[in-house]
């Protein structure tokens, strides 16, 4: 696959990527209660795991799929690189929120599974755009 | 690219995950805190045990602060104020007859909560209240999982001393019920409340005022109810 195409992906998942964290980010500091129909996300968004070293996850994930974005109107040797670092790393974090979701908090919230699935391609488009390099 | 550039990057987001996933755990403390508790361990019994318990009002009736308490019986937040700031509260403002509080409870997160919250107000038809929604709290289910059953309601009712469960089966549509649930819901407008827990206080003879707590222990409320009794 070309790197032009490559990295219209790379927009488009990032964008969305965006959107869903930014919702979040918008319910959590303004005390909304998210539209949910797994019927976990309060419980999820309110667990120990929703925050990191005193920082919303949501933030972080809002902050790497910027970062994504950005990498996605450029060509260069570096924004490949920092893409597939951030896209592996978040997708890892990501599974093992997951897993927290499913295994400790016994509650899933369905803006954090869209999430998961959206870094999860991300990380392999990112991937694909090292070997188009 | 080259071999090795693949290995940096995956040492790399390797490292960067393992540091986040770190930093997870240490801060998830050992996970959700509540869901495990007995439903026979009923300990605000004994906590609130002589005060005086009348619908949804916890203490002496002319206790010169009153205490509004806006709280949602599926709210994590709720359950975690409970077990923190509660049990102090008690003991250091409602027991001695300075402040009392009022349960005004609203179903924010969906139909579990309405169903717990029609249980909780029934039970305080008969002085119950505040030990049903702690055992309530204290076994909280997945949001709108259905975990708010008949089922659980008379395990939760049968293990507060003194409760008819049956009756406050009977009553959890009842018109007071309405009227209670309605009362709390304009009071929520009136306030502007938009999340739980959230709290409101009054002084002797003043308004009802938001009261904004810094964290959910004891030590976030008592600045504001200490300004009240001073007053």
């Amino acid at each position: 696959m070309s790197d032009r195409r490559l990295r219209l992906a790379v927009g488009v998942l990032s964008t969305a990527g965006a959107a869903v964290a930014g919702y979040l980010v918008y319910a959590r500091y303004t005390d909304t209660t998210l539209a949910c129909v797994t019927g976990g996300c309060e419980t999820v968004q309110r667990s120990d795991y929703a925050v990191l070293a005193g920082v919303p996850v949501a933030v972080l994930g809002l902050v790497a799929y910027l970062v994504l974005l950005a990498t996605a109107f450029s060509t260069s040797e570096l924004a490949r690189l920092v893409g597939a670092v951030v896209a592996v790393s978040g997708a890892l974090f990501a599974a093992y929120l997951l897993y927290a979701q499913i295994v400790v908090i016994d509650a899933v919230c369905q803006w954090c599974v869209t999430s998961d699935v959206l870094i999860a391609l991300l990380a392999v488009t990112c991937v694909l755009r090292l070997r188009s390099g | 690219m080259s071999r090795r550039t693949y290995a940096a990057v995956g040492a790399i987001a390797l490292l960067v995950a393992a540091a986040l996933i770190s930093a997870s755990l240490i801060g998830a403390r050992g996970g959700q805190p509540a869901r495990a508790e007995q439903l026979s361990k009923d300990d605000s019994s004994i906590l609130l045990r002589g005060i005086p318990q009348s619908g949804p009002i916890l203490g002496l009736p002319d206790a010169p602060v009153t205490l509004v308490e806006f709280a949602d019986p599926q709210c994590p937040y709720c359950a975690q104020w409970s077990q923190q700031a509660f049990p102090e509260l008690v003991r250091d403002y409602v027991r001695p007859g300075k402040v009392r509080i009022v349960f005004a409870g609203l179903a924010f997160i969906g139909p579990d909560s309405d169903e717990a919250l029609r249980f909780v107000l029934a039970a305080g038809r008969q002085g119950k209240l505040w030990p049903v929604v702690d055992l309530l709290y204290k076994n909280q289910g997945a949001e709108n999982s259905g975990w708010v059953s008949d089922g659980l309601l008379r395990e939760v009712g049968d293990a507060v001393p003194g409760l008819d469960v049956e009756r406050a089966l009977r009553e959890n549509h009842s018109p007071p019920v309405e009227r209670e649930l309605a009362a709390a819901r304009d009071l929520q407008a009136r306030l502007g409340v938009r999340s739980t827990p959230a709290f409101a206080a009054s002084g002797a003879g003043g308004t009802l005022a938001p009261v904004q707590i810094t964290s959910l222990d004891a030590g976030g409320i008592r600045p504001a109810l200490d300004t009240l009794l001073a007053r």
